[in-house]
């Protein structure tokens, strides 16, 4: 890693090396996922009752959040103190008490080590040491950030508070979806792609793309490189938020009338795309990247997060979790599940992103030294109000460098 | 011919027609009105309504297949379905099918892959044309599929 020098040009450039190399991949791991960053982790409405729990990761440690009986919700490394057997193996669930199977040490909601069998011995033989203590041999906790439905957890103890990690720019646009309303949980979509896991946020920071790699938004007028669009982006250049309108048509008049400008095609069935306002202001589609792991989407009615887990340099599972309010009707469950349909390992959309970081990814793996070009729209940092620009994309390797060291 | 012959040969056809490339005869395998989901094992046994795919239309599933052969962008593959412990019967003018199904993927440069494995739980009828979906749910098990599901399974 010593001899790997980035590229004279700068935050514009991106060399291979940073998607192939261990080292740098370590690196991630130490000061980006285990360092002073909040992932996410859960949506509360996961946890809905105490002694409800969730399995999800920070980086690529499992971590397990529990609603605790006096409905706050913790988080800890699913391990138990013991011999370090995972606790839980199952995606969710509820309990009274956390209990290993392997020599069933328990452990109460809050992590406390309550006991486990054979500690005072059998018939005066054997048995934990009297001065065993309980309270130094709990779970190991993690901090625990929530705000307004969602759910973040760091392993620094040098986190910034949640609110000023974010920033109030960033906070804004994330307490414009979760903006206070119950949410309601639809389900979840999970996948395992053969990418760097960077390459997934630089695809949503990567503006350019939608209007050429998705043939299917191309087709149906969804979405056109001259609708009105913003880049937002945060100090740092690691958070940011692509916002988009589309075209006024289809917001008065639904989509039943929309047509290819080139191929004049329409959806044999339109109720794919009967959109229905429901934000204030004209965004119909902002996408988030909140560093390190969170892809925060709201495309037109298709609420989700996207939880990145990094498996090595070339891996890297993708979470989903699609949302609504509680207070939708059926009309409104309908429309996200239907428009769902875009979204996922198998969306009309989505899948592009997947099949097209993977392939990027195999471009790179004999081309280390090699490195990408981010020069449209010039080679600044400074937000857009238009999408010609891979400015998100300079902001965010300038981020990164400062927090890599590179 | 038994109910479970005629479902043999019902779905050795779809899996022709989908592994043979041949999607835009996909809807002519349903009958309107008709569903067609993927759902994760997950999803199902939760009880959450989310599916990876969803169709409720005889025109959704041609935009579905219109898409997938022509507008999606995805590494070339080849796709084999084996569709197995076919069972089915026969209530009034419905007929309760169901099946386990596999699917093959191989990819450019990769070894073949499971892509993922589950269950069918369909609902077919009986047309002049012969046996056609009214509603088609397959519920894979896969925690984490290996990529992306590019085409209907």
């Amino acid at each position: 890693m010593n001899s790997r020098a980035w590229p004279a040009e700068g935050d514009s450039r991106v060399p291979y090396w940073v998607y192939t190399d261990e080292a740098i991949y370590r690196r991630e791991i130490e000061r980006i996922f285990e360092g002073p960053t909040w992932s996410y982790l859960a949506l509360e409405c996961e946890l809905p009752k105490p002694g409800n729990w969730k399995r999800t990761w920070i980086g690529e440690k499992s971590v397990l959040v529990v609603r605790g009986e006096d409905g706050v919700v913790r988080g800890f490394l699913n391990r138990c103190a013991h011999r370090g057997v995972q606790l839980c193996q199952h995606d969710s669930g509820h309990v009274r008490q956390f209990r290993c199977p392997y020599h069933q040490w328990t452990y109460d909601l809050d992590g406390r080590l309550l006991g486990m069998p054979f500690r005072h011995g059998v018939k005066g033989v054997g048995g934990m040491p009297a001065e065993f203590d309980f309270s130094q041999h709990g779970l190991t906790p993690i901090r625990i950030a929530a705000r307004r439905g969602g759910v973040f957890g760091s392993l620094s103890a040098e986190t910034a508070p949640l609110e000023s990690y974010l920033g109030e720019k960033m906070l804004a646009f994330y307490d414009r979806v979760f903006d206070g309303r119950e949410l309601r949980l639809l389900g979840y979509s999970r996948q395992r792609l053969a990418a760097n896991w960077k390459l997934i946020l630089e695809n949503i920071k990567d503006t350019c793309h939608a209007s050429l790699l998705h043939v299917f938004f191309v087709t149906f007028g969804l979405f056109r490189v001259d609708n009105p669009s913003k880049v937002r982006m945060d100090d740092t250049g690691l958070h940011a938020a692509l916002i988009s309108e589309r075209g006024k048509q289809e917001l008065n008049e639904g989509t039943r009338q929309m047509h290819s400008f080139k191929q004049q095609l329409t959806l044999q069935d339109p109720r794919l795309l009967d959109t229905a306002r429901e934000f204030p202001g004209d965004a119909t589609v902002i996408m988030h990247t909140f560093w390190p792991n969170l892809i925060l989407q709201q495309q037109s009615n298709t609420l989700a997060t996207r939880q990145i887990v990094p498996r090595g340099p070339h891996e890297f599972d993708l979470h989903w979790t699609f949302f609504g309010y509680a207070s939708d009707d059926e009309e409104m469950t309908r429309r996200r599940l239907r428009q769902a349909n875009l979204m996922g390992p198998g969306g009309l959309v989505s899948m592009d992103d997947g099949e097209i970081i993977t392939r990027a990814q195999a471009g790179f793996r004999s081309a280390a030294e090699a490195a990408g070009i981010n020069e449209m729209g010039g080679r600044d940092y400074a937000d857009s109000d238009h999408m010609v620009t891979d400015v998100a994309l300079r902001a965010f390797y300038r981020g990164y460098r400062n927090v890599m060291g590179l | 011919m038994s109910l479970r012959e005629e479902l043999e040969d019902f779905y050795t056809e779809y899996s022709e027609v989908i592994d043979g490339g041949a999607l835009e005869r996909w809807p002519e395998l349903f009958v309107e009105p008709c569903v067609y989901r993927i759902v994760s094992k997950e999803n199902h046994d939760k009880g959450l309504p989310l599916s990876l795919m969803l169709c409720e239309s005889l025109g959704m599933l041609k935009d579905r297949a219109y898409a997938s052969k022509e507008l999606n962008v995805y590494a070339p593959r080849a796709w084999r379905h084996s569709i197995t412990q076919i069972r089915g019967r026969e209530d009034g003018a419905r007929i309760s099918a169901r099946a386990n199904f596999v699917v093959f993927e191989t990819l450019p440069d990769r070894h073949t892959q499971v892509l993922c494995a589950g269950r069918y739980l369909d609902t077919l009828v009986r047309t002049e044309a012969g046996l056609r979906l009214r509603e088609k749910l397959c519920v894979y098990d896969a925690a984490l599929i290996p990529g992306s599901i590019v085409m209907p399974l």
